[in-house]
């Protein structure tokens, strides 16, 4: 009686413990978010930048091709035609609106296969969530990456 | 066999190793549709003449000997230039035919830009298309590519990108064999050709439109659509055209609730495949932020907004204390449904038959006078044509290009009587330029040449109208054995309009051709009014009548129904006086119109964009519209608010849907019983005119009016 309770309780847990006291002595593979961020992979598909050439215009030219490819039909984009006075993207076309409902993204990146310019990208920024619905809807603005700073010659 | 003689002879070919039966001269790219086969084209277009100019359409061909074998050619012909033929053997999809096909999209694709995703044709590009199927998958262009202008303004709705003109001459062709207006041609040659207006003046055409969708790339594009939508962006619903009367039917293609563009959609006994430049570019007002979306309530020199409930309350209090003294006066763009309900309205809950839908000058009581027997389809095929009056081409432009594709395909006689220079002059057999005002005359004079008797002296004629007489003799020569009239109401708007319409029923008496004699309405649902009877019975007011007892006050009560009664009617000192001195007036509408200032009540109507109902168009046609987007604000049907009054005031049960309203009509109005809603799919339904006895002669004065120079 005395030996099975040993053999099958004791054990185990002295086995447990073994373990445990073997592990904690290796590297932590756990981090202390949100103080410490793990390093993504370069292939992260998390939150979505509209990115801008290196003389700051955009890249996005409004043709809607992203809005076509997406499964969640979540962007929206009006596009606009540029002037010279007024100028957003080289060419002919920019996006006058570009919106894209967080809530429907399902982070595949069609739209950024789909794009012809390299304009949209999703990229590392994973930390989406907030309070309110309407928050969700990320417009032109929020998307758009901030202008390159002029480097110094 | 004596049934097959009349029959156009047949061929039998083989396509695809599949035997098949075709109309003689049928073209090859036509037969492989029949087995359900296509040939890729670009050129090619079923109602223009084949040019062979693309050479995108090649297939094998070749011929059956008398021993059974087969010879082939030794070159690819093209399938849209090539007729059918007896033993012709075609092949479709061989490793050559292929290997042709892509040759010729890489060719063209050399000098394309390839500037898709900014091209508002992407998407429903038939380059992208070929190319996908039939093209090469990868370019060995590496030079530098043609640079030509992008985005040239050809005129304010058409933008031509010169890049990617695939040089197809679709646009070319269009002008010269379908609007007849010459005005695109071909300049220079080779790699530089490109397709331009004369010395690039701008794009004038009434159908500029068209070549927008007949254009196989995105070189022709419209300036109104450029870059407002993808076409994966929008949603396409069918729709119908409420600019004219010929009630063409259209794609409504909308984004977010939003009209974005209309295209032409197929309908071969109205508008074939063509939609005219108004109906095209016109329909702007549907998002104007001058639509009427609330209801408002006069309260002192204020309209207040205000709800439906107290506006019934108000109507119903006004109306049943005027009486049998108040009114209706209709538009042309409410629905049959609307006008029915309205006439209910009036006829049974205020006893009133005040009732009328037309606005010109004369308002003749005959019935005989409004006929229209003629289909804008039998046209085509009638040899002599008279078209009488005002410029055709903008009052009924769909029409005008039927009676130019009978000219053109058919070689009618077209005479052409107008006091302007018009667009049917350049195809007519003679064309009678009047002075304005002579129309009786005139009339007289051809009347006199045609059957040598009654109407007026021809050389008198000739000095008072400044027609030649030559050209009286020459056109009375060709209408005597008969012709058909097209001719529009707008003529009652001559002074002497009764007397204009009476000449023209005793020519076309005189000529045999009483059963061709048309006087086509001119907006969208005049015709549906007329044969709902919307007009004043014995003891009711007609619409002059109505607006002078508005005037001097002795009617108590107006109901204004999708009219501004200032832009249609020629007195608009009279209108103003009676629209001032009415004591309530109703005025419903889907857009704010001049005489809103002087309305008592202001009720917001659906657009036809946003209600159920059917239209009549020009030659009786009832035509179906559906729902595409949601009414805006408080706005409802008018058939609708009628119903919901007529609940109030004589607890009627009301209608709750369009096709009730229409069963109503149908019971109500034998001539529509075969236009109830389930047989509107497809072309819609002609109904039956109204039984008429033996159109008689009518006394006429054919004298000439004083026209003041400022009305035509
Ligand atoms: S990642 Fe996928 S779901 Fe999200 S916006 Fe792009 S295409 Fe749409
Ligand atoms: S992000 Fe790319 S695909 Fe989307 S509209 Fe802009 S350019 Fe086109
Ligand atoms: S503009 Fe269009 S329709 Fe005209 S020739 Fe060029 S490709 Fe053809
Ligand atoms: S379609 Fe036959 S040559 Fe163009």
């Amino acid at each position: 009686m005395i030996t099975e309770v040993g053999k099958d309780v004791v054990l185990p847990i002295l086995k447990g413990f073994l373990l445990t006291g073997k592990r904690l002595f290796r590297d932590k593979s756990t981090v202390m978010y949100p103080e410490q961020k793990r390093e993504s992979y370069p292939r992260t598909r998390w939150r979505h930048v509209l990115a801008r050439y290196e003389n700051g215009l955009e890249k996005c030219i409004g043709c809607s091709l992203c809005a076509g490819a997406c499964p969640a039909r979540c962007i929206y984009v009006e596009a606009a035609e540029n002037t010279n006075e007024e100028r957003y993207s080289p060419g002919e076309r920019y996006a006058m609106r570009y919106e894209i409902n967080m809530l429907r993204c399902i982070f595949c990146g069609f739209c950024q296969e789909a794009c012809p310019t390299g304009a949209i990208v999703l990229r590392s920024d994973f930390e989406l969530a907030d309070y309110q619905r309407e928050d969700f809807v990320y417009t032109k603005e929020m998307l758009l990456e901030p202008m390159p700073v002029q480097s110094e010659r | 066999m004596a049934a097959a003689a009349n029959e156009p002879q047949s061929v039998i070919l083989t396509i695809n190793d599949i035997e098949i039966e075709v109309p003689r001269g049928e073209l090859i790219v036509e037969s492989v549709k029949r087995i359900g086969l296509e040939i890729p084209i670009f050129c090619y277009h079923s109602r223009m003449k084949p040019v062979g100019m693309c050479r995108m359409c090649l297939v094998d061909v070749g011929f059956k000997q008398p021993d059974g074998s087969v010879r082939m050619m030794p070159k690819p012909q093209a399938g849209c230039t090539l007729p059918a033929d007896n033993n012709m053997v075609v092949y479709t999809d061989t490793e050559k035919v292929r290997r042709d096909r892509k040759g010729v999209l890489e060719f063209l694709l050399i000098n394309h830009p390839l500037d898709c995703p900014i091209c508002d044709r992407g998407g429903e590009c038939p380059l992208q298309n070929n190319t996908i199927f039939y093209g090469p998958s990868t370019t060995r262009y590496v030079e530098i590519k043609r640079h030509l202008p992008k985005a040239f303004p050809l005129s304010k709705y058409v933008t031509l990108d010169l890049e990617r003109c695939i040089q197809c001459g679709r646009c070319v062709r269009f002008t010269e064999e379908i609007s007849g207006d010459s005005q695109l041609a071909f300049r220079f040659r080779g790699a530089m050709m490109q397709p331009s207006t004369f010395e690039l003046t701008d794009f004038e055409s009434r159908f500029s439109g068209n070549v927008i969708e007949i254009c196989p790339v995105g070189a022709l594009t419209s300036a109104e659509y450029r870059f407002r939508a993808r076409p994966w962006d929008l949603q396409t619903k069918p729709s119908i055209c409420l600019e004219c009367s010929n009630g063409c039917n259209t794609w409504f293609d909308y984004r977010v609730a939003s009209l974005v563009r209309i295209n032409g959609r197929t309908n071969e006994a109205v508008n074939e495949e063509w939609t005219c430049d108004k109906g095209k570019f016109g329909q702007n007002y549907l998002n104007s932020p001058d639509r009427l979306t609330e209801v408002f309530v006069r309260d002192g020199d204020k309209l207040i907004e205000s709800n439906w409930a107290t506006a019934f309350q108000q109507v119903s209090v006004a109306f049943q204390s005027a009486g049998s003294k108040c009114a209706a006066l209709v538009g042309g763009k409410a629905s049959n449904e609307d006008i029915f309900m309205l006439k209910r309205l009036f006829t049974e809950a205020f006893g009133s038959n005040n009732l009328d839908h037309r606005w010109t000058r004369c308002l003749p009581k005959s019935d005989a006078l409004y006929r229209v027997a003629t289909s804008i389809a039998d046209f085509e095929n009638e040899p002599v044509i008279f078209v009488f009056g005002n410029n055709i081409a903008e009052e009924q432009p769909i029409l005008f290009l039927r009676i130019r594709k009978a000219w053109f395909r058919n070689d009618a006689k077209v005479i052409v009587a107008c006091p302007e220079a018009c667009e049917a002059d350049t195809f007519a057999h003679t064309s009678l330029r009047y002075r304005p005002g002579t129309e009786a005359v005139l009339l007289g004079a051809i009347h006199r040449a045609a059957t040598g008797a009654g109407g007026v002296d021809i050389a008198e004629a000739s000095s008072i109208t400044g027609v030649g007489e030559e050209a009286i003799r020459r056109a009375a020569d060709a209408m005597k054995s008969g012709f058909a009239l097209a001719a529009s109401r707008s003529l009652l708007d001559l002074r002497n309009g009764e007397h204009v319409v009476g000449a023209l029923s005793n020519l076309t008496i005189a000529c045999n051709s009483s059963e061709k004699y048309n006087l086509f309405a001119t907006s969208a649902n005049e015709e549906g009014a007329r044969q709902i009877e919307f007009m004043p019975s014995a003891e009711g007011k007609n619409t002059r009548e109505i607006l002078e007892a508005c005037a001097s006050g002795e009617m108590k009560a107006l109901w204004l129904l999708e009219c501004d009664p200032l832009s249609l009617s020629h007195d608009n000192e009279l209108v103003t006086k009676a629209l001032e001195t009415v004591e309530f007036l109703v005025v419903q509408n889907h857009i704010k119109s001049e005489c809103v200032q002087f309305a008592s009540v202001l009720l917001p109507a659906c657009a036809f964009s946003e209600k159920d109902g059917t239209y009549t168009n020009l030659e009786r046609r009832v035509q179906r519209i559906k729902p595409i987007i949601a009414a805006k604000g408080s706005a409802k049907p008018a058939w609708k608010s009628f119903g919901e009054l007529l609940l109030r005031m004589k607890g009627d049960p009301p209608p709750f849907h369009a096709h009730e309203v229409m069963q109503l009509i149908a019971a109500s109005h034998q001539k529509f019983q075969s236009a109830i809603y389930e047989n509107l799919e497809g072309e819609g339904v002609v109904i039956p005119a109204n039984q008429s006895t033996e159109p008689q002669a009518v006394d006429v004065e054919y004298t000439a009016m004083e026209v003041p120079s400022n009305t035509p």
